[in-house]
């Protein structure tokens, strides 16, 4: 009975995604498909298949296109149907315990045990004591900022000395400044996502925990959001979400000195920036705000977040592909890889030696600020996976719009979400 | 002979009949009626889409008595429902009142009142939402320059975001209800306003004592589809505030779709979405008994 009703639902998710791949044939070469997003605008799946080409004529690698927005719908929905690509993308780490838990990917752990120290990222995958899925690419947040809107205001340059409280005075000192200069620009932008505040409150406070069910920690975060907030310092959430205000047009077109993003930001601000989508500026990379002295300056390692992004395997493909699989995971996480798409501006998982590929591109700062920035930080998960993560990441994200809504105080805000977290998802 | 000739073109006549249907009856069990009867077995297990479910009995529908946020979005929807429908109602059948004059142009301003209900509802939402804006937003603006000193923070206020997302959804659905106000009206003989003119009735009187009775039938079709409508109401407030700020619009069609969707918990939601289908039909039947009560 279970199993009929399962191959019903199969069929119909079946019908409704779209669906190639299967197993063709077992002897010649091999063709894996590989799922990718936005393939127009994310170069990075096609510069792999590309490049693993060339080691591995045998091996064929096909993009398969999936909707950005929905791309984790739209995989479960072909994964249940078994139409799912070879290869696929742990796109949203929130969503790996989905696919890990739910027995959709294949162990390599043996790809794991030969990737070197410098891959970041390879312990977010891994789950009693096996490896399920390989990152190709290890973002960390950073500040961007506009040296020629610093210049105008006549405000000194980020340094990597900054807590958040020198980041806020900066902030709000810009803002004036540019004002008495003419200038419609703020001090600086933080984007509507929960990850702005609470990524960096989870990765920067000693012992903090999403499923401690205790947010305490994340107070400090959003007291210095209000604070930049209420003085004008940055645009409220309101007006960014009504307006559906983007971060690339918010830094990109000058309308904020100041922006705190992933690594991912670089190569689109290059493009966009040698396209015309964005204006030309010189602008620059500097260590995140810390919460506390302890982690600033540049003898010291900052501390910030980002999660990686994996490729995992299909279990439903033959041995044969499995292992051609294995091959272009092992390709993807190595240095010959981390330089290709070093030279598209994307940040490899193995970033050890690439820093110099990155800046050599047109348009790129080299100061030894950025430098520094992009080679050395502790990078922490912004989503510690278990079974808990998706839905207490949803009732954060309540607690988030409320706070910076202004609809509740933070402690009130902080309270309702604890008590939430303890009745509807650790208590259960 | 004849007999069988009369049989045989019956059959014949059915199975043409049957072949135009067929595209359609495929598609609504595969994709319709398939899925419900699944829904109502998974609402009893646990599933994560992957795999077999787990039977776990009525173990979901206790979680729910205990869940806050399945009430609050009960709350929410009800509340929607409640200025949504009787709000609709309103307007359409002032607007087909209107529109039901030999006016100039009257083709035009029908268009017009209809153009809302076959636009994008990603672009109503955005554009609403860029109307509403607290800091730059023309209605705001408007306000403050008529005087308004603090004006609401609309769909950034949890006391503001249901009215504001009532207001837009009315304004979306106002037109399509219009058009079958309209067809109403067409329905309901010239002559009985004659005659009541004829016996000096006044406007009021004749809309009391011609319209909304001739109207009745329709009235009682769109509040039913209305209602349904309304609690299942799920897109617009999606694009428009994601079921925030905090919980403040946050309806059960949205949570089934965190739930399933966001969560991995298609059991759970399957027996949400149960509840919101109890909650429809209850409704609906009511409102099926009250209008025989008052035709007979």
């Amino acid at each position: 009975m279970k199993r009929s009703l399962a191959a019903v639902t199969a069929l119909l998710l079946g019908i409704t995604g779209c669906s190639s791949g299967g197993d063709a044939e077992e002897s010649g070469p091999v063709t894996l498909t590989l799922a990718g997003w936005s393939l127009a605008t994310t170069p990075e799946f096609k510069t792999l298949a590309d490049g693993f080409k060339t080691s591995h004529p045998d091996i064929v690698v096909e993009l398969k296109e999936y909707d950005a927005a929905n791309y984790d719908t739209q995989m479960i929905a072909d994964l249940a149907a078994g139409k799912a690509p070879d290869v696929y993308v742990q796109k949203n780490l929130k969503n790996f315990f989905t696919y890990q838990d739910g027995k959709q990917l294949v162990d390599v752990s043996d790809v794991a045990a030969k990737l070197g120290p410098k891959v970041g990222g390879v312990s977010a995958y891994q789950v009693d004591g096996k490896t399920w899925a390989i990152p190709y690419r290890a973002d960390s947040w950073v500040l961007y900022y506009n040296k020629a809107l610093f210049d105008k205001a006549g405000v000194k340059h980020p340094d990597g000395s900054w807590t958040w409280a020198e980041y806020a005075t900066a902030a709000k000192e810009l803002t004036t400044k540019l004002k008495a200069a003419g200038d419609k620009a703020l001090g600086t932008y933080q984007h509507t996502w929960q990850s702005t505040d609470q990524g960096f409150a989870l990765a920067q406070s000693a012992g903090a925990s999403l499923e401690s069910g205790d947010y305490g920690f994340l107070k400090p975060y959003y007291e210095t959001s209000l604070d930049l907030q209420n003085a004008g310092a940055q645009v409220s959430l309101g007006d960014a979400t009504t307006n559906s205000l983007t971060y690339q047009a918010q830094f990109g077109k000058q309308s904020a000195a100041m922006m705190v993003m992933g690594t991912w930001y670089i190569a689109t601000l290059l493009n966009q920036q040698a396209k015309g989508d964005a204006d030309a500026f010189e602008w620059g990379i500097a260590p995140a705000p810390q919460l506390t002295k302890t982690t600033t300056g540049t003898s010291a390692t900052p501390v910030t977040f980002a999660d990686p992004t994996g490729l995992g395997i299909n279990p439903k493909i033959s041995d044969k592909k499995i292992a051609a699989a294995k091959e272009f995971l092992a390709y993807a996480a190595g240095a010959d890889a981390a330089k290709a798409l070093a030279g598209i501006g994307v940040t490899p998982a193995d970033n050890s030696s690439v820093a110099d590929t990155i800046f050599s591109l047109k348009g790129a700062p080299s100061d030894d600020l950025s430098k520094f920035t992009f080679a050395t930080h502790d990078t922490k998960p912004e989503n510690p996976v278990s079974k808990y993560t998706a839905p207490l990441q949803n009732i954060l994200k309540d607690l988030h719009t409320e706070v910076l809504s202004g609809t509740t105080p933070i402690d009130a805000a902080i309270t309702k979400a604890q008590d939430r977290a303890k009745n509807e998802v650790l208590n259960k | 002979m004849t007999t069988m000739t009369t049989s045989r073109r019956r059959w014949r006549n059915t199975a043409v009949g049957l072949s135009f249907l067929l595209p359609n009856l495929i598609g609504f069990l595969i994709l319709t009626l398939i899925p419900v009867g699944l829904l109502f077995y998974y609402a009893f297990t646990e599933w994560n889409v992957f795999g077999g479910a787990t039977w776990t009995g009525l173990d979901n529908f206790r979680q729910m008595a205990a869940d806050t946020t399945f009430w609050t979005a009960l709350r929410n929807t009800l509340y929607y429902a409640a200025f949504h429908i009787p709000l609709t109602l309103g307007v359409s059948l002032g607007l087909a009142l209107l529109l039901n004059r030999k006016l100039r142009g009257v083709a035009f301003f029908r268009t017009v009142a209809f153009f809302p209900y076959i636009t994008s509802i990603v672009a109503i939402a955005q554009i609403w939402n860029m109307l509403f804006s607290p800091g730059f937003g023309p209605i705001n603006e408007l306000l403050r320059w008529i005087g308004v000193d603090s004006p609401p923070g609309w769909t950034t206020s949890a006391d503001w975001s249901m009215p504001a997302v009532i207001i837009v959804g009315t304004w979306r659905d106002m037109g399509y209800y219009m058009l079958l106000f309209l067809a109403g009206l067409q329905t309901i003989p010239g002559q009985l306003y004659e005659a009541a003119t004829v016996d000096g009735a006044s406007a009021w009187q004749r809309f009391r004592a011609v319209t909304l009775p001739g109207l009745r039938p329709t009235t009682f079709f769109i509040t039913v589809l209305l209602t349904i409508g309304s609690f299942k109401v799920f897109d617009l407030i999606l694009v428009m505030t994601n079921g925030g700020p905090g919980q403040s619009t946050l309806v059960l069609a949205q949570y089934i779709f965190r739930k399933g969707f966001e969560e991995n918990q298609f059991g759970y939601a399957s027996a949400v979405s149960i509840v919101l289908f109890a909650i429809c039909l209850v409704v609906t039947v009511i409102q099926f008994v009250v209008n025989k009560r008052r035709r007979s």
